[in-house]
């Protein structure tokens, strides 16, 4: 019964790649959680949001304040979103319903072309284009609206794939059904279209916003980095994700623990955000992302 | 149409063994697929297995060569025995070596999607049939089914490039290659147009007297053609069972269950 | 679709808003199409005039503006290789287990594809962090080739178990009982029969992780480190070409040319990538019409 050892052998073995697989994440959470217990421990969630500043790394007078961080991450994640958005979903209607499918094919190829390329590049021609575009504003440059548009360029094929792909499944019984009582191709896009669509483009919405939450070298390379609640949309700001990009290379003690902090609240958000979206869909539907 | 006229035997000829079956019943999660089914399979005959669709035939056929264990939450219970052998039903089975023993043809084709010389390497080196055996193995059972002409020069071609009826008789020609004692057949003419589907049956019929021989079949002109023993499944307090059988002919001529007069005369089912 | 619908009959009313869907629609992906053509045509003028046999093969000089970047490019393929080496067979595997082994509604499955989801939803940021202190220093690999292959191995994992599922549960469902109807092990049926027909589909699966390993910086940060010499062995540190842009860009001045030229090459290897991919894809189509 050679073949049944073997049979045997080849099933555990699977098993243990697919709990190693299936317990990475887990590893990873409790490992942040083991860094991070210093900084929750001793009594500095509360300087978290009592601390003005963030000077965690001065010996004479430290300062925890995270809320800064957290203020630059927000506003750069809903800022690149409400950009993202209207541009992303308009496009996919317009491939969708006003261009012969063998132009949309292209267009597929390029969003595609968008969404692969590498953030670095992108942060890159940031810092090239659109950071002296900006300074000749408003100086400096490196700003929440540099960071903001070049991040939005990045989610925006997200957006407008997904929204294409919800609007391509809207079955075309319901539009032919529109077509029939003589309502024009605008009025069915608002009417059917759109509302039929609307759970795939909501779940495109949110993927890109967890993407963007998370992104950190077109952030890190143009906005500014200094950890402050802006004024405006041209000062600098320093979200979480560049602040642990920035830091973790020097930092020790109870700074390190803050950096693993971040991480932990970051992972736990988007968590949040991607299990929520996947408990919405219908189970057997999941797509690769 | 031409069928091959083995003599109908009484004693069982060497290499095959009869199938005997005693209170089978299948469960899929709580439904009970099949309930209660009684019948022995005669060594070296035909057996056509009919009766409308959903009433457990396919569940049958795949609880005789353990095919059931693949389904999860699919039970079965009671007896099933092959010739002298032991008990082929319940834990402790080598449920690899039934299978050799017990092929099966399906309704759809299922070739592997690899060369035609593979879908028989692969389940013969898996019983442990030496390399160079096996080019002999693969072109008598080719010949068997009538395909060896013309395949023979692409053999390390696709088998999915085969025609249906082709592909068929190369599944037949697989199941045939392990040596088995019986084959199971599922509906194997039905996903075929008539002309495949006449060869299909030739095929099968020359089986006859060197395999046990399991069919099911909604064609019910087939079974009177090609079976010795006919079984009517039906469907009876929400469960399938066995409501009539014996020889084909007396069957056909005499139905004794109201159901299965209604059903083989064409009038119901 | 878009003959079907035809607006000769409407109204005026809605041909007014039938333009004006169609020129938001318009102006929103010229918009789009228009950056990213104004990225690639900077790119290209920036990067082309620096590109030579030379670039690919030469030493860096002159903390990256002149030179070439050949130690980046040996470092990036050796991360790739020590990122794939563990991420196929757990990939795969993993996948193999959820398809082949237990139902996909069992709890421990959930659990696992429930993991794997998560994991996918990890930043890249995190990534780097868990690596630089789990497997630099934990582990005691040092910043090194064989840390960042192994950060971007947790990464990328689930790209590859989800197109290897996929791929699998594309498989016609009449092969397992064939199989199973000729007495061949689970085991036999997997390697002889299912891995070789979702083999085109699992391919896509690598090469998309490839195309994600080679786009990423955060991760390799401060995992491979910063080394711009030539690697000697997996335990040297070795910089990624992703990670040589970042440097070029953030603190090199007058790196820019370079760094074009870099990007460029990374874009056209990514861009290579998914011209794999998709012919695979391809393939995979034309193998289901067949069968
Ligand atoms: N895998 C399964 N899971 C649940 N129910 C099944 C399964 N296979 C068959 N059944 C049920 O068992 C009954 C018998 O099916 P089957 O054996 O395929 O009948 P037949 O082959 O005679 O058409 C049907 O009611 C069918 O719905
Ligand atoms: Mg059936």
């Amino acid at each position: 019964m050679c073949r049944l050892r073997v049979d045997w052998l080849v099933r555990h073995v699977l098993g243990l790649l697919a709990v190693v697989a299936g317990g990475l994440v887990l590893v990873i959470v409790w490992y942040l959680f083991q860094g991070a217990k210093p900084a929750l421990e001793s009594g500095l969630p509360r300087r978290f949001f009592g601390d003005p500043e963030w000077q965690p790394g001065s010996v004479r007078d430290p300062q925890y304040g995270l809320v800064p961080m957290l203020a630059g991450s927000f506003l750069v994640t809903v800022f690149a979103t409400a950009l993202a958005t209207p541009l992303g979903i308009a496009g996919a209607v317009f491939y969708q319903f006003y261009v012969p499918a063998r132009v949309s094919r292209w267009n597929l190829r390029c969003m595609e072309l968008l969404a692969g390329m590498p953030a670095v590049v992108l942060g890159f021609w940031g810092l090239m284009v659109v950071v002296p575009a900006i300074s000749r504003l408003e100086p400096p440059g490196q700003s929440l609206l540099a960071a903001a548009l070049v991040l939005a360029l990045m989610i925006l094929p997200i957006i407008a794939l997904t929204s294409q792909a919800a609007l391509s499944a809207v079955p075309l019984s319901h539009l032919q059904a529109a077509a029939g009582l003589g309502i024009g191709r605008a009025g069915m896009i608002w009417n059917i279209a759109l509302p039929a669509a609307k759970g795939g483009i909501g779940s495109g919405v949110l993927l890109a916003l967890a993407r963007a939450i998370g992104e950190t070298l077109v952030v890190v390379m143009l906005c500014g980095n200094i950890a402050q609640i802006p004024g405006s949309v041209f000062d600098p700001i320093r979200p979480v994700t560049s602040t642990i990009a920035l830091e973790m290379g020097y930092a020790t003690a109870s700074h390190k623990a803050l950096l693993y902090a971040g991480g932990l609240i970051l992972v736990l958000v988007i968590g949040l955000l991607v299990g929520g979206l996947s408990f919405r869909r219908k189970p057997n539907h999941n797509t690769v992302h | 149409m031409a069928i091959s006229s083995v003599p109908k035997t009484n004693a069982p000829p060497p290499g095959t063994a009869g199938i005997s079956v005693r209170d089978l019943s299948v469960h899929y999660g709580n439904f009970e697929a099949l309930k209660d089914v009684n019948l022995s399979i005669e060594a070296g005959l035909v057996t056509a297995l009919v009766g409308p669709s959903g009433c457990g035939k396919s569940s049958f056929l795949h609880s005789l060569n353990r095919l059931t264990d693949l389904v999860p939450g699919c039970k079965v219970k009671g007896s099933v025995r092959f010739g002298n052998g032991g008990e082929s039903c319940g834990p402790g089975v080598d449920v690899l070596a039934l299978r050799r023993r017990v092929g099966m043809v399906f309704q759809k084709p299922n070739p592997f999607p690899q060369s035609i010389r593979r879908n028989f390497e692969i389940p013969l080196r898996e019983h442990g049939v030496r390399r160079k055996e096996i080019s002999e193995v693969i072109e008598k059972c080719l010949r068997d089914v009538g395909l060896w002409d013309e395949v023979s020069d692409r053999l390390d071609r696709s088998a999915m490039a085969l025609s249906g009826g082709q592909q068929q008789r190369l599944c037949i020609a697989r199941a045939l290659a392990l040596d088995p004692d019986v084959i199971l057949f599922d509906e194997p003419c039905s996903a075929l147009d008539p002309m495949a589907s006449a060869v299909v049956e030739e095929h099968i019929a020359a089986l006859r007297g060197r395999i046990t021989v399991a069919i099911v079949t909604h064609n019910l002109a087939q079974a009177r053609r090609i079976s010795d023993r006919v079984a009517v499944f039906w469907i009876r307090n929400g469960s399938g069972t066995i409501i009539e059988h014996g020889p084909t002919k007396e069957v056909f001529s005499n139905p004794v269950d109201p159901s299965s007069r209604c059903y083989l005369e064409g009038g119901c089912g | 679709m878009t003959s079907l619908i035809s607006s000769r009959f409407t109204t005026r009313r809605s041909r007014v808003q039938d333009w004006l869907f169609g020129g938001i629609g318009a102006i929103a992906s010229l918009v789009t199409l228009g950056a990213l053509g104004w990225i690639l045509a900077d790119l290209v003028k920036m990067g082309l005039p620096h590109l030579s046999v030379e670039f690919f093969t030469a030493d860096m000089k002159s903390a990256g503006r002149e030179g070439g970047i050949g130690p980046m490019i040996v470092s990036t393929f050796l991360i790739l290789v020590c990122f794939l080496f563990p991420a196929i067979p757990l990939g795969v595997g993993c996948a193999f287990w959820l398809s082949e082994y237990v139902q996909g509604g069992s709890r421990i499955a959930r659990a696992v594809t429930g993991g794997v989801d998560l994991l996918a939803s990890v930043p890249s940021i995190v990534f780097g962090l868990f690596g630089m202190s789990f497997f630099c220093q934990v582990l005691g690999l040092g910043f090194s080739i064989l840390s960042g292959g192994l950060t971007l191995t947790c990464m990328v994992l689930p790209i590859l178990v989800r197109t290897t599922l996929s791929a699998m549960t594309s498989l016609p469902p009449d092969l397992r009982p064939a199989a199973g109807a000729l007495g061949l092990t689970r085991a036999t049926t997997l390697w002889q029969i299912l891995l070789p027909a979702a083999l085109p589909g699992i391919m896509i699966g690598i090469t998309l992780g490839v195309g994600r390993a080679l786009a990423e910086t955060a991760a390799l940060l401060f995992t491979s480190g910063y080394s711009t010499r030539w690697p000697e062995s997996i335990h040297d540190s070795g910089r990624a070409i992703s990670v040589h842009i970042y440097d070029l860009a953030m603190n090199i001045p007058n790196g820019g040319g370079k760094a074009s030229a870099s990007a460029l090459v990374l874009l056209l290897m990514i861009l290579a990538i998914n011209l794999v991919a998709s012919l695979l894809a391809d393939r995979c189509l034309k193998s289901q019409y067949i069968s």
